[in-house]
């Protein structure tokens, strides 16, 4: 490790681990060698960061509403530019790593082309704050995106129209994510359970049992198709996060156990991978 | 001795110590001094947070007979960037319980408020508690009007000891607070019934 760490992010491919350190630097670790460089340094504080799709980038917010495009197996130039005067909060590659979507605080979304110099494609609106969840369907056909004002909006991304919107929730979602068929959108948030929509048509489908006291920060769908690997953080800020596998189709639920609490959770390859570390060592488990 | 804007205005040009160098009349200009003057800076920006819950109750009692904490009398004045009373606005906060917990399931310590013509809100609420996952006690508020950018802020207040005293110094103790200004004096009034702190918090909202 090339610092003291608490969070970590997987590519893709799991060959490389974006690693944040204490001192708010960004490095590019490679997995299992620990060859590793700086990629963003302290002083810039980043803010959001991401892997696309394919592994071939790293994309970093900052607090000054600038983004920055890094290559992280090649010597391709960077990418930088002002995409907001608000802090950066949330970064998304759509399925074809072509297009990223840019989430500032305190404003609306944003979804940029990423092919030569990158252009504003779309801008999503919001009825206050920004867009906290977003997922594009497995064809890139259609993008969920909820707000901080708990509406979660449809946009055919052909036209970036908006087609429809879902507004059943009383609480804030924190995670998008569709199932493999494309066919069902599941999301989570303050309201500690999943929810399944209806691609098609926004209409809810049905809701998962709860999990009492601690709401849902992400869900990432496992390689069966079936199963959702979610985590959650606790609502009063006093245990650390833990993660559940839901089978989709029969509701059940089984806890992943942790030695320590987990420093990254994702889902590589199709598997379900988690980090801890001792401060020198990344240590990766699959499910 | 209190002089109006224009009798000063008058003096300070009859004295030769003010030049005026426009052609419009004496009135005007102090008028465009009075509005200048009125002029405030828009209420920083803070996290909206986790917590936020749509629809909660229009009160301004969020105090329970029985709960626990020091009572809470917060109010203050909804204002646009020009000075100006915003009359339309619409009020929500939100906060923990004296223990620093939010009500997920309910609407405890939540409110809808409408402050009317004259742009005022309050309510009677407690102290808020530390929640564990923050530094400092704080209330949310969210406020929107027509025509008018929403508002996403934080109250803190000056008497959390994570200050030291010193807000004004200590405020950055709390990553979250982006400028002193959010954090607000507390002035503690007692009757024969009870202690109760007192925050004023006005709202300045920018126009669209």
């Amino acid at each position: 490790m090339p610092c003291e760490s608490r969070y970590q992010a997987p590519s893709p491919n799991g060959t490389q681990a974006a690693v944040h350190c204490k001192d708010h630097s960004l490095y590019l670790v490679s997995i299992p060698g620990g060859a590793q460089r700086e990629v963003v340094p302290a002083e810039r504080r980043p803010s959001a960061y991401v892997f696309s799709p394919d592994g071939r980038w790293l994309a970093a917010g900052f607090p000054d509403g600038t983004v920055e495009l890094m290559a992280t197996q090649d010597n391709a130039p960077a990418k930088h530019w002002k995409a907001d005067s608000h802090r950066i909060d949330g970064l998304y590659f759509f399925p074809n790593s072509e297009m990223l979507l840019v989430a500032p605080v305190d404003s609306r979304g944003q979804v940029w082309e990423l092919a030569g110099t990158p252009t504003l494609r779309a801008s999503l609106p919001v009825d206050f704050g920004g867009l906290v969840a977003y997922a594009v369907s497995p064809d890139g056909k259609l993008l969920v995106a909820a707000g901080d004002d708990t509406v979660v909006r449809w946009y055919d991304t052909a036209t970036w129209q908006k087609t429809q919107e879902y507004s059943g929730f009383l609480l804030e979602t924190f995670a998008l994510a569709f199932t493999p068929d494309g066919k069902q959108v599941l999301a989570g948030g303050a309201d500690s359970r999943i929810t399944a929509l209806d691609a098609a048509t926004a209409k809810q489908l049905r809701q998962l049992p709860t999990e009492p006291g601690a709401y849902i920060a992400d869900i990432q769908m496992l390689g069966d198709g079936q199963r959702a690997a979610t985590l959650y953080l606790d609502d009063a800020g006093e245990k650390p996060p833990h993660a559940v596998i839901w089978n989709l189709a029969t509701a059940h639920s089984a806890a992943l156990k942790f030695d320590s609490p987990p420093s990254c959770a994702g889902v590589v390859g199709g598997k379900f991978w988690s980090c801890t570390t001792d401060g020198k060592t990344l240590t990766i488990v699959e499910e | 001795m209190n002089f109006t804007r224009r009798e000063l205005l008058e003096r300070g040009a009859t004295f030769g110590a003010i030049t005026l160098a426009t052609s419009l009349p004496l009135s005007a200009v102090a008028a465009a001094w009075d509005e200048a003057e009125k002029k405030r800076q828009p209420t920083p920006f803070c996290e909206l947070g986790p917590f936020y819950k749509r629809e909660a109750p229009q009160t301004t009692q969020l105090r329970a007979p029985g709960d626990s904490g020091m009572p809470l009398a917060l109010a203050g004045v909804v204002y646009d960037v020009r000075g100006d009373v915003v009359p339309d606005a619409k009020v929500e906060l939100w906060q923990t319980d004296n223990l620093g917990q939010y009500d997920i399931e309910g609407y405890r310590y939540r409110a809808l408020l409408e402050p009317g013509a004259k742009g005022v809100y309050s309510v009677e609420s407690v102290m808020p508690g530390h929640h564990p996952s923050r530094v400092c006690q704080h209330v949310h508020y969210l406020v929107t009007a027509p025509g008018h950018k929403p508002l996403i802020t934080q109250l803190y207040f000056a008497t959390d000891p994570v200050f030291d005293g010193d807000p004004d110094k200590n405020y950055h103790r709390d990553p979250l607070i982006t400028s002193p200004e959010l954090v607000r004096p507390v002035m503690i009034k007692s009757d024969a019934k009870q202690v109760v702190a007192v925050v004023n918090f006005d709202l300045v909202m920018e126009t669209l």
